[in-house]
């Protein structure tokens, strides 16, 4: 007997591209619905496609994208490759991980050592926990942000041993002061080569004599503490790893990483110190990922397939139920905007119009990186969201919003769309997106002032452009663009 | 008959990173040497240093004579400067690939004339991002985006042009740097098609040098080239992070991964800092590297080229070799 596939519904694909991508073009909805729902998630589970960037070109003619110390340049370099990206998971995961292991660049008086460390979380990001967070504990910007250099045998400096429990891992309430002490312990002698020198430029915040010194990782046996210590109740000569796999044995790191990936991808949470005080949103679900930690020997991947093959991940209530992040908005619109070649000053505008809508890239606010949910949107950032993706999405010569037009004029099928018909393509092809009644009204209301629109000849078209071009304009500044 | 090794050696560098201003460069892209020893590099700097942008005037003996030029889109200022040239009068051009304009300064750095259209067409520019001066004193203009050389009179009236996109003898896969030896041949860095190609005066194609690679005599997008009294020919390198000279018949001579000291500007800068001086005394610039990426390991080491843009020989055969990331140029001379 002959098997039948079923057409996954458009909505539930569109939802998966926005939470496990940066949203899909009309022509990217297609060929997922083709591949199906399954597959397409076995794709940005498993990306075979090369990470590639032009970096030749990037180089010559942004210099200053070579060198990456500035975080304008690192930023507009990530935001070019999330924007260009046919990996979008991978990429999403490295803004993941940057939220939940956030570090800066201003401390570090350089973004190319943070530019390395989001290079890592592309690689690692979606493997083992274990093995993440082994290239954590060595990563030169983190042991320099959390003043490792500082932590040695004979005087501990408790700040990575500390929050490595707390923010990375367990979080407050799982382990006692003494653990944080051991856990230091286990990582003295972790720190970069010159220690002192890079200590002490980093403080003076100068790149001068010969412009910055990009960091590498060292360990020192000689200041490693080899005494005896007790860590979450085990005890023995441990050293860093040992401490990561102690730690990641923990329900409450499985359950702490759950929690991180179910307010990224599934529904808002509470601020995380609100958390040893208040259970998941949904307890169920955490289970269901700690299941997939464990079985899987601590594989994040299988965290995130068990998320989006879940039913609460496809559930009608859980579509559009998140706020975007500004880095999720603006590299989203790129895509659909598409034009990117080379990277050009828009991708510095964009890394911009992210800082002013609160999510510097490379500078979180604290090692807390962002809330998120509701703290993205106040009135002056709402200004700065409508006003970027309006300015990007405003040229119908862009080749995405070419296309967005194109492709109603084909479903228009050489007859002219009446006011409603048109607003319904546009809201088609920009979602599927479903606006509430009054906004919908309002939007028919303004494309009245077009009257029929036909994209069927040379004479007619230019209307039919400024027409979609017009209602694109009012679409994106909708409430329920800045949904995920 | 026994045969001298080829070898160079280091003597200084000059250079400090200027990205408050003053003495100094940043992220410099070009460089040219006035007969008189001045020499002239143009920093391209950074979105938030913008103030840097102009071009720095110095000497190898460490003298620093300030800056012309600026920022901005009006005559006399720069974008994206590429490339740098002086003509028999000591007047020194300037190419910027973003505003696609040669801009001239006499010697006292006053502006004289500004020329150059965006285009495609036949005296147009795509992106003007190498110069020089021929033996009549016409203008040769890499033209990287058009993939194609033009002859321009000084005063900008356009005389010739050859070479077109392609691999094949005498196409171009976006050019950088050019060159040309006592005879007048042209020598230009085939960035893209990782090779360089020499041409007759007149354009026409003698030779090519170098394959894709990082083996000895082959290249990774090689940005600049210069050509010594004898003919041999030295190669910014600059993906691989090296420099490397052939002979006059392209055959591999030796090659450089850069060996900088503490120049005198940055000893005195040093000195003002206790604390990085006293680190200093423990730091160690070199060291072994846990990455295979080149520019990593530039970024690490100190000493090493990071991003070496140019090669630029003076008249005593010295070879300048200027860094975009390190701020300086190394100066080497045959042993």
């Amino acid at each position: 007997m002959a098997t039948t596939q079923t057409r996954t519904d458009p909505k539930l694909m569109a939802h998966l591209l926005r939470r496990a991508g940066f949203g899909a073009t009309p022509a990217e909805l297609d060929l997922a619905l083709e591949r199906g729902y399954e597959a397409t998630l076995d794709d940005l589970l498993d990306p075979t496609a090369a990470d590639v960037l032009p970096d030749d070109l990037i180089r010559r003619y942004h210099v200053d994208q070579s060198d990456l110390r500035g975080s304008p340049a690192a930023a507009a370099h990530w935001i070019y490759r999330m924007a260009t990206t046919d990996s979008p998971l991978r990429e999403k995961m490295c803004l993941f991980w940057h939220r939940v292991f956030a570090t800066g660049a201003t401390k570090l008086i350089q973004a190319r050592v943070v530019t390395s460390q989001i290079d890592m979380f592309r690689e690692h990001g979606m493997g083992s926990f274990r093995d993440l967070l082994v290239q954590l504990s060595r990563d030169p910007a983190m042991l320099m942000w959390l003043d490792n250099q500082d932590n040695h045998k004979d005087s501990i400096n408790e700040n990575y041993g500390r929050e490595i429990l707390e923010l990375f891992s367990m979080g407050v309430g799982n382990y006692t002061e003494d653990d944080i002490k051991e856990c230091a312990r286990a990582f003295t002698g972790w720190r970069v080569v010159n220690p002192d020198y890079m200590s002490i430029k980093m403080r003076n915040n100068t790149a001068r004599p010969y412009g910055y010194i990009s960091w590498q990782f060292e360990y020192d046996d000689e200041d490693h503490d080899h005494g005896e210590k007790t860590l979450l109740g085990e005890t023995g000569d441990f050293n860093g790893e040992d401490a990561v796999d102690i730690i990641c044995k923990q329900q409450a790191t499985a359950e702490f990483i759950a929690r991180h990936l179910y307010h990224f991808f599934v529904a808002d949470e509470l601020p995380v110190p609100q958390w040893p005080h208040m259970p998941p949103r949904d307890p169920a679900a955490i289970e269901v990922m700690t299941k997939a930690y464990f079985e899987s020997g601590y594989s994040i991947k299988e965290m995130l397939r068990a998320t989006f093959t879940s039913d609460f991940f496809k559930s009608e209530a859980s579509r559009f139920a998140r706020i975007k992040s500004p880095a999720e908005m603006v590299v989203g619109t790129m895509r659909l905007a598409g034009g990117l070649e080379i990277p050009s000053g828009d991708t510095y505008a964009a890394a911009s119009a992210c800082a002013n809508m609160g999510q510097a890239l490379m500078a979180p606010p604290s090692v807390e990186g962002w809330q998120g949910g509701s703290e993205w949107i106040n009135t002056g950032t709402y200004v700065e969201r409508v006003n970027f993706v309006g300015k990007i999405l405003n040229d119908p010569d862009r080749p995405g919003v070419r296309a967005v037009i194109d492709r109603i004029g084909r479903t228009a099928k050489g007859s002219a769309l009446s006011p409603e018909k048109l607003v319904g393509a546009c809201l088609e092809v920009l979602g599927p997106l479903d606006l509430l009644d009054s906004t919908h009204r309002n939007l028919v209301d303004y494309a009245t002032k077009f009257g029929e629109v036909s994209f069927s000849d040379e004479v007619l078209s230019p209307r039919a452009d400024e027409a979609v071009v017009a209602l694109i304009q009012l679409i994106v500044s909708t409430q329920e663009y800045q949904m995920a | 008959m026994t045969t001298t090794a080829f070898r160079l050696e280091y003597l200084t560098n000059v250079g400090f990173c200027a990205d408050q201003g003053g003495r100094g460069f940043m992220m410099p892209t070009a460089m040219a040497i006035r007969d008189d020893g001045r020499i002239f590099v143009v920093s391209r700097s950074n979105t938030t240093a913008l103030n840097i942008v102009g071009i720095q005037m110095v000497t190898r003996d460490h003298e620093y004579f300030g800056q012309i030029g600026s920022y901005g889109r009006e005559a006399g200022q720069m974008v994206w400067p590429t490339a740098l040239a002086l003509d028999k009068q000591r007047n020194l051009y300037l190419a910027d690939e973003s505003l696609h304009r040669i801009t001239t300064y006499d010697n006292e750095g006053s502006l004289v004339s500004t020329w150059g259209t965006k285009g495609s067409g036949h005296g147009e520019f795509d992106g003007p991002s190498g110069i020089l001066f021929d033996a009549d004193d016409n203008l040769v203009v890499v033209d990287h985006r058009n993939h194609r050389v033009q002859k321009y009179t000084k005063d900008g009236k356009i005389l010739s042009e050859w070479g077109s996109f392609g691999h094949g003898d005498g196409q171009f896969n976006l050019p950088w740097g050019i060159t040309q030896d006592r005879e007048g041949n042209l020598y230009i860095a085939d960035w893209r098609n990782d090779r360089i190609q020499k041409f007759a005066p007149d354009g026409t194609f003698i030779a090519k040098y170098g394959t894709p690679g990082d083996g000895d005599g082959q290249f990774n997008r090689p940005s600049g080239v210069g050509v010594d009294s004898e003919g041999n020919i030295y190669v910014a390198d600059r993906g691989n992070q090296r420099v490397q000279v052939l002979d006059s018949d392209g055959n591999f001579l030796t090659k450089l991964r850069g060996e900088a000291t503490l120049n005198p500007w940055a000893q005195e800068y040093l000195e003002a800092q206790a604390d990085e001086k006293a680190a200093r005394a423990k730091f160690v610039p070199v060291f072994e590297v846990d990455t295979d990426d080149p520019s990593e390991v530039s970024a690490r080491i100190e000493p090493y080229f990071w991003d070496p843009v140019a090669v630029v020989l003076d008249d005593e055969d010295r070879a300048y070799v200027l860094e975009t990331c390190r701020h300086r140029f190394q100066i080497y001379e045959r042993a």
